[in-house]
């Protein structure tokens, strides 16, 4: 039946635009996670990774797989100097003026980029292969579906190494007890770096592939809010809550936006949002004692 | 007589401190002739893209008029403040700037900024005003005076485009695609009445919500709609390009249009492949276009070798309206009043403006309705007309 066709497109074209949202989504639970920081320029810093690797395919004409690297490096770089220069310095501040301090952080970032690259929206060249991929006779976007592999294969690997890898360990370690990681052992200043600069350079990635789709633009770190959604939903500290969550507030998004219409959306998302913060205010997968702002 | 005490000299001092640091100044600092154009011009912000044309644009034609000897002998002075496209922002703009200088036109940013202060232009009763909003709702001389748009409302533009339809395939499906913004929303209603009227079907109507990067679900409700036209509104660039992509991969034959803000030939170009054959309605001609006689446009080339916007030519073409209207006005002997303004502006008749609209206009109302269908040639890379100059009856 066709209509049977047509929702499993819709279904897949969902579980495409929520592999985007999980996979910005483990920027803002890596850093929540060693840092109990909720970093609002998660979105500029993933604008700032488009136009890295705009800056490096289409002025210096790198080759994609080189200009890639270079803009996640680019973004680990912002992250390390943010958390040495503007989050360490405010530790034992409430963490309001921290919050504050990432809301002026996305400005900023989003006023650089402006001068430097000039306020027109630009598109990304071209990288991903553009022929139609078909599964059975249902359509998928190829940059969505590409984009769908990218993400699961960089969120499976957070997953998989926070539960697995010594660095995993003593980020987890110092998520659930800061005091008892320093005293076994675990340089917890060096996990606060480690989690900014691999959030960071996570979120600078994922940025290129939204960036490929939806070309970049110095507006376009709004994307992170709706990102700050689905981590809310997930739970703040849970890694397979940011997937979980992603997937699920995609497919939703698409559902809404084809037997509701765009307009009624958002309307749906931050419905599910009061309804889980009602019911579950930890997120589906987070631990508790979250301390909300 | 009063004992002057160090106390005494003291305050008087800070007093006369605090006035200069207040700027209290001598009356005649500003040129007593001068006429004052003022902008909420949107530099930075979501809609700094064309903001940072819109001001170029104004400049050099205010530089134009002024190195002439300005209108009727008087300088026009440009004084602009950034806005960051936030009405509120807006309207202190427009506070500062009208409380400093005796301004006359004034330049607003947004369709929010031009209904938040119009009841203001009314109180004052001493400017005109234009901006980079073409929304159907500013196009009533009856509600809004005082205002003006420099190119047809979005509405007109819709019917510009729907007449060109109507042209081209007789009774064509068509779909709306437009953002859930003030923006967006503007033509589609009146736009869906005359389609009726000129025997089009609208056979979607898709919104995307602000800022939202993955459109693949509406691609797939427009594939199932099978349009011929496809009618983009709300936008600039995204997510018309992936939209567009998207479509063709699945065999989708629809041709694809834009309005006035999407239609900026480096922007058009920016879309890749998709590019090839996207079409639009455009006032005014394109920066590269040396069809006919167009001197204007000649020295714009002269004073900017590079290409120049939509956005600039926007910003250059509401400046020679609002100093044309003064002109008018002034050349008449009135004073250079709101209303007097807007009389000299709708004297407008049959005018040259140099060559940027490509025909002689009139400005009867609150808008110029008048446009041309472009698409773009991938092998040329530019813009390159489709249709004849279309003029919407009043």
């Amino acid at each position: 039946m066709t209509d049977w066709l047509f929702l499993t497109e819709v279904f897949l074209a969902g579980l495409g635009s929520g592999a985007l949202y999980a996979v910005t989504g483990v920027a803002f639970v890596l850093i929540y996670k060693a840092t109990r920081v909720v970093n609002l320029a998660i979105g500029e810093i993933l604008m700032l990774g488009g136009y890295a690797f705009f800056g490096a395919a289409a002025g210096w004409h790198l080759p994609a797989w080189v200009a890639l690297p270079v803009a996640i490096l680019a973004g680990a770089l912002v992250g390390a100097v943010v958390e040495r220069g503007l989050i360490r310095p405010m530790i034992g501040e409430s963490p309001i003026s921290v919050f504050m301090v990432t809301i002026g952080l996305g400005s900023i970032l989003a006023g650089f980029v402006q001068i430097v690259w000039g306020a027109d929206p630009l598109r990304l060249p071209e990288f991903l292969p553009s022929a139609p991929i078909f599964i059975g006779e249902a359509y998928v976007a190829p940059k969505v579906a590409y984009g769908f592999l990218a993400a699961m294969v960089v969120v499976t690997a957070f997953v998989l190494g926070l539960r697995f890898s010594r660095g995993g360990v003593a980020l987890k370690a110092t998520a659930a007890d800061q005091a008892a990681a320093y005293s076994v052992g675990i340089d917890v200043p060096r996990v606060f770096s480690l989690s900014w600069i691999v959030a960071c350079g996570v979120a600078a990635g994922a940025g290129v592939l939204v960036g490929a789709i939806g070309g970049i633009s110095p507006t376009m770190g709004v994307f992170g809010l709706s990102v700050l959604v689905v981590v809310i939903v997930g739970g703040l500290d849970s890694m397979a809550g940011a997937l979980v969550g992603g997937l699920f507030i995609g497919v939703v998004e698409a559902f809404a936006g084809t037997f509701l219409g765009g307009e009624y959306r958002f309307l749906v998302t931050f419905s599910i949002l009061i309804l889980i913060l009602m019911i579950r205010p930890y997120g589906l997968f987070g631990t508790h004692e979250i301390e909300r702002l | 007589m009063r004992n002057w005490t160090r106390r005494h000299v003291l305050s008087a001092g800070a007093i006369a401190g605090a006035g200069l640091a207040l700027g209290i100044r001598p009356l005649a600092a500003q040129v007593a002739d001068e006429i004052v154009l003022g902008g909420s011009i949107p530099l930075t912000g979501v809609f700094a893209f064309a903001g940072i044309g819109i001001h170029a644009g104004i400049q050099d034609y205010l530089k134009i008029v002024n190195d002439a000897g300005g209108v009727e002998g008087r300088k026009v002075k440009y004084v602009a403040e950034d806005t960051g496209y936030k009405v509120d922002a807006s309207v202190a703009a427009f506070n500062k700037i009208t409380s400093q200088e005796k301004v006359s036109l004034y330049y607003g940013d947004s369709t929010g900024f031009s209904k938040t202060i119009n009841p203001e232009l009314e109180r004052r009763g001493s400017i005109l005003m234009a901006g980079a909003s073409f929304a159907s709702e500013l196009n009533d001389p009856k509600k809004y005076p005082l205002q003006f748009m420099a190119g047809p409302d979005y509405s007109e533009m819709f019917g510009i485009l729907l007449r060109y339809i109507a042209n081209e395939k007789a009774g064509a499906r068509l779909a709306f695609v437009y953002s859930d913004t003030e923006f967006g929303r503007d033509p589609i209603v009146p736009s869906e009445a005359l389609a009726k009227t000129l025997g089009l079907e609208v056979v979607e109507k898709i919104v995307t919500p602000p800022g939202s990067v993955d459109v693949s679900t509406e691609v797939l409700k427009l594939r199932r709609a099978r349009p011929d036209f496809t009618i983009f509104h709300g936008y600039v660039l995204a997510p018309i390009p992936e939209f567009i992509a998207q479509a063709k991969q699945m065999g989708l034959a629809s041709r694809f249009m834009g309005t006035f803000w999407s239609m900026d030939n480096s922007t058009v170009e920016r879309m890749g492949e998709a590019a090839d054959g996207f079409m639009g309605v455009m006032p005014y001609r394109y920066y590269y276009d040396t069809e006919g006689e167009s001197p204007m446009l000649e020295k714009i080339r002269q004073m900017r070798p590079e290409y120049q916007s939509t956005a600039y030519l926007q910003g250059f073409v509401t400046a020679l309206l609002m100093c044309e209207a003064a002109k008018r006005t002034l050349a008449a002997g009135k004073e250079l009043t709101g209303a007097n303004l807007k009389a000299g502006l709708n004297s407008i008749k049959d005018f040259d403006t140099g060559g940027l609209f490509g025909v002689p206009i009139s400005i009867p109302g609150n808008s110029v309705p008048i446009g041309r269908i472009y698409a773009f040639d991938g092998k040329a890379k530019q813009m390159k007309p489709a249709s004849d100059w279309i003029r919407l009856e009043a």
